[in-house]
């Protein structure tokens, strides 16, 4: 138990690691799924039909064989990430599926007469999403968004899997050491329930300076 | 041991007609099941030409018994062994042994996926024990990681741990070791035009790979302390990263290292073993009893040449030679 406190810092730095994946994993999410969504729902069939299958695809597959598959199969094809770079860019594939059907339905909660609105004044198809239904869709998305965050955060830990150093990681690298998996995991547990806490706890306030009074 | 999968979908299918979703799942699955054909295919792949089924693959040694018939031949306690109230007892009481172990290691428990039966070393002994115990080679197997191992003994979820186990004295603080049963050590997997790596030292600087739940992570460590180390979970994750140029060696136990090698001409074992791994049977430590009558059934099957018979049907099909000397009972620091 003391050598494993002892060892704290060495957990805290995947933490770091565990949040960097998370950060550049949801970003990356975000500007696909919201990419995607545009897909979905604008007038050209071809970009539809591509969008629902992306989605369909990777919402159907559990991420951990989708990391398997990227780091050990892509190289076979030629390709070879850094481990760390290859978790990354699975997290944004894979969580840009779960942005774009949030994004889809901060959309579908936007009032029709506004996309009429805009169209009535001579906006675009683009001028309409990009000016007036994508700003008041993305107020009402702060929580599932925040939901999916959290989702990326914990998925991250698949990571230690493929041998990315994340908080789980090293987590079992101490209990390889230490033979002591109990406090190693409650450590680990309590690192991922901070994040997470903080990210709920934030959205909660950031929803209710967003919020549009209808 | 990692928190996966099944958070996902539920939590974040928010923007999502029920029903719509419902209908759609049925086409997806298939996609699914054919991604996860893909899968296995790969992630195995690299280690895992998979033994034929029963063993033999006959060719050079015709004379050679599969895994069966020598669990088959094995011996049954006497009646006198069993005291009441033991651990045996309950074991026996319940007609199964519950195993803990894994179903991926190549020579030591991996499943044949054709006959769905378990092969290798720790499989073929934990049948021999359990039909030293109840009379019938029935094991019920439960997987268990380097995380889980001590606490399901702990915890009675399992009777006996058979993983490729390194016996140390920290972790014998906690459950019981009966044995050894076997002596590996650490080894280097290259590839096969390598040449610059030829021992421990050598791999100071480069990216080795390991199984993560093995003692030789910790080993490199001791042995090449400015090595890189890459965690992965299996065998051949660890084979397909050096094939890939993700990493520059494998460090793991001999034995398996060379169950890798003898799959594949583009890899090769260089060095001897430069630590020595003493496997033992892992045991809860509440019965001391157990871990004596463990103890005299091993001794049993080395001594009437159970122990190398079935060495000789699962180690022995990939690794030339003959069975080597078994190790001495309790020589290892914390057996």
């Amino acid at each position: 138990m003391r050598e494993v406190v002892a060892h704290i810092g060495y957990l805290a730095g995947g933490l770091g690691t565990t949040l960097e994946l998370s950060l550049l994993g949801f970003a990356g999410a975000v500007v696909l799924g919201t990419l995607l969504t545009v897909m979905r729902v604008g007038p050209v069939l071809p970009l539809r039909v591509v969008g629902t299958l992306y989605v369909e695809v990777f919402r159907n597959v559990p991420l951990l064989a989708f990391l398997v598959l990227f780091v050990f199969g892509l190289p076979d094809a030629g390709i070879t990430y850094s481990l760390f770079t290859s978790e990354a860019v699975c997290l944004a594939l894979y969580f840009a599926a779960y942005v774009c059907e949030a994004v889809r339905a901060g959309i579908n909660a936007v009032p029709v007469g506004q996309a009429e609105a805009a169209r009535a004044i001579g906006m675009t198809f683009g001028q309409s999403l990009a000016l007036v239904i994508l700003p008041q869709a993305f107020r009402t998305m702060v929580q599932p968004l925040a939901n999916i965050f959290i989702g990326v955060v914990l998925s991250s830990s698949l990571g230690a899997a493929v041998g990315v150093s994340e908080l789980i990681g090293r987590t079992q690298w101490l209990d390889l050491q230490y033979d002591e998996p109990v406090p190693t995991f409650l450590l680990a547990t309590a690192g991922y329930v901070l994040v997470t806490l903080t990210v709920a706890l934030l959205a909660g306030r950031l929803q209710k300076r967003m919020a549009v009074r209808r | 041991m990692v928190p996966q999968k099944n958070g996902n979908r539920s939590e974040h299918g928010d923007g999502e007609g029920a029903g719509r979703g419902r209908r759609r799942r049925g086409a997806a699955a298939g996609a699914v099941l054919a991604l996860a054909g893909v899968l296995t295919a790969c992630g195995g792949g690299g280690g895992s030409s998979l033994p034929p089924a029963g063993g033999a693959p006959g060719a050079g040694k015709p004379s050679a018994l599969t895994q069966a018939q020598v669990v088959a031949a094995a011996p049954v306690a006497p009646a006198s062994a069993i005291t009441a109230g033991s651990w045996m007892a309950k074991v026996r009481k319940r007609g199964t042994l519950l195993v803990g172990g894994t179903d991926s290691s190549a020579m030591f428990s991996q499943r044949n996926p054709v006959s769905g039966q378990l092969e290798g070393f720790d499989a073929g002994l934990s049948q021999m024990l359990a039909k030293y115990v109840t009379g019938k080679p029935s094991t019920k197997l439960s997987l268990v990681t380097v995380d889980t191992r001590e606490t399901m003994l702990q915890n009675g979820t399992v009777d006996a741990v058979f993983a490729t186990y390194t016996i140390t004295p920290q972790r014998a603080r906690k459950i019981a070791f009966a044995g050894p049963y076997y002596e590996s050590g650490d080894a280097i997997l290259v590839k096969a035009g390598n040449s610059t790596i030829t021992e421990p030292a050598d791999l100071n600087g480069r990216t080795v790979a390991t199984e993560g739940n093995s003692t030789a992570a910790l080993d490199l460590r001791k042995f090449a302390p400015k090595a890189k180390t890459l965690l992965f979970q299996e065998d051949g994750e660890c084979v397909a990263a050096v094939k890939q140029g993700r990493a520059d060696a494998y460090v793991l136990d001999q034995g398996i290292l060379l169950g890798d090698v003898a799959n594949d001409p583009a890899l090769k074992v260089v060095g001897q073993p430069f630590t020595q791994e003493p496997y033992g049977i892992g045991l809860p430590k509440g019965d001391p009893e157990a871990k004596a009558f463990v103890n005299a059934w091993l001794k049993t099957i080395y001594a009437d040449g159970e122990w190398a018979r079935l060495w000789k049907a699962t180690i022995g099909t990939k690794v030339a030679g003959s069975p080597p000397a078994p190790p001495t009972i309790g020589s290892a620091d914390g057996s």
